[in-house]
């Protein structure tokens, strides 16, 4: 049972470092990098990095409110 | 209530430190719009990294689990003799 623990806990941090590093290159090291360079192929236009993080806390909240409003009906 | 007010000031502190970095271009203008967000989703990442980490840190103490159900078995025979009830395995 550890085993399991031990291989979500992993893929939970794999996961987060690898959005966080995703989304710093994106920001930050993209702006500086000319335009016709190949890495600008793996990354989505630079609006997508307002709107992908805006729209999940969206769903988030929505997703929780309707959760606390379901459990409130029960 | 102090509690709620320690952290709107918090909060008022770090939307001026942001106003002031962008009046003042620091920074260039699209950076200072961007960080707000940048620094949220970091956030966000951090909280996940530090509970993946805990995950996987986590100590399971197997000889305190083999002597824990020993425990078990002992309380449940004693509680069977005196007639307690003790419930189905």
């Amino acid at each position: 049972m550890e085993l399991a623990d031990k291989a979500v806990g992993f893929l939970l941090s794999a996961i987060s470092l690898s959005i966080f590093t995703y989304y710093t290159l994106w920001i930050i090291i993209l702006p500086f990098v000319e335009s016709d360079h190949f890495i600008h192929r793996y990354f989505l236009p630079q609006e997508y990095a307002i709107l992908i993080p805006v729209f999940a806390g969206a769903a988030l909240l929505s997703f929780l409110s309707m959760f606390v409003g379901w459990w409130s009906i029960k | 209530m102090k509690h709620v007010l320690k952290i709107m000031a918090l909060l008022v502190a770090i939307s001026a430190f942001w106003i002031g970095l962008l009046e003042t271009s620091v920074v260039p203008r699209s950076y200072a719009w961007l960080l707000p967000i940048y620094l949220i989703v970091s956030l966000g990442c951090y909280g996940l990294l530090m509970v993946g980490i805990g995950l996987m840190l986590f100590p399971t103490c197997p000889q305190e689990a083999v002597l824990l159900q020993k425990d078990i078995a002992e309380a449940k025979e004693f509680l069977k003799n005196k007639g307690v009830d003790v419930g189905s395995d």
